[in-house]
């Protein structure tokens, strides 16, 4: 009985190790992935880059001789192939999305297995060294 | 050990909240200038201001999709 619950109480203190490790890596990367997607689309620079295509376009549709409406009507057709990111987004946010290995193993599972064979790596480290001392 | 544990998990869910909630906040800043930029750009190239408006108000559509499907991904976790 009391061999059940030390097990119960190490395997508790495991998930602890394992969730301080994932949300360590968690907290240092996902910020800065979510701020280099976003700044890619909205930044100065990013939306004068567009400016400049869209301006380039219109320019173009203008001297071949297309009447002002149309010109602006086609630029605006143009322009909502970039915000088709938004439907991607959502279709995205709606689907759940099954990234494979290479051996067509889910990620996800693949992903918890490497941390948690690198923990007990770590833990019998820790234990080598404490049976040395 | 465990209590160590748990204070570092909070630090890291403080840090990463903190650093979210900068990113809401700078996000709509982002925007308006990226729009600013694309205006100008088309204006430049002799649009009229009406129509760069008009055009440009795809980024705020763009914006707002975007948050609501953050949104919605962290309220299904939730």
């Amino acid at each position: 009985m009391s061999q059940e619950k030390e097990k119960k109480k190490e395997e508790k203190e495991e998930d602890v190790e394992e969730l301080k490790e994932v949300l360590s890596v968690v907290s240092k990367e996902v910020p800065s992935l979510i701020k280099s997607i976003i700044a890619s689309v909205f930044s100065e620079e990013a939306g004068r880059d567009m400016g400049k295509a869209a301006a380039a376009f219109y320019k173009e549709l203008k001297e071949a001789g297309m009447p002002e409406e149309t010109a602006v009507k086609m630029t605006e057709n143009y322009i909502s192939v970039f915000t088709s990111l938004g439907d991607i987004l959502k279709r995205a946010g709606k689907e759940k999305v099954v990234v494979t290995t290479g051996k067509g193993e889910d990620i996800g599972e693949e992903i918890s297995r490497k941390i948690k064979e690198k923990l007990a790596e770590k833990r019998e480290e820790e234990e080598e060294e404490e049976d040395e001392d | 050990m465990k209590i160590g544990s748990v204070f570092t998990i909070a630090l890291h869910l403080t840090r990463l909240s903190l650093i979210l909630f900068v990113f809401w906040l700078t996000f709509g800043w982002n925007v308006r200038k990226a729009r600013k930029a694309f205006e100008k750009q088309l204006i430049l190239q002799g649009m009229a201001k009406k129509d760069a408006k008009r055009l440009s108000a795809n980024y705020v559509k763009l914006k707002n999709e975007i948050m609501s499907t953050l949104k919605s991904s962290f309220l299904r976790r939730i």
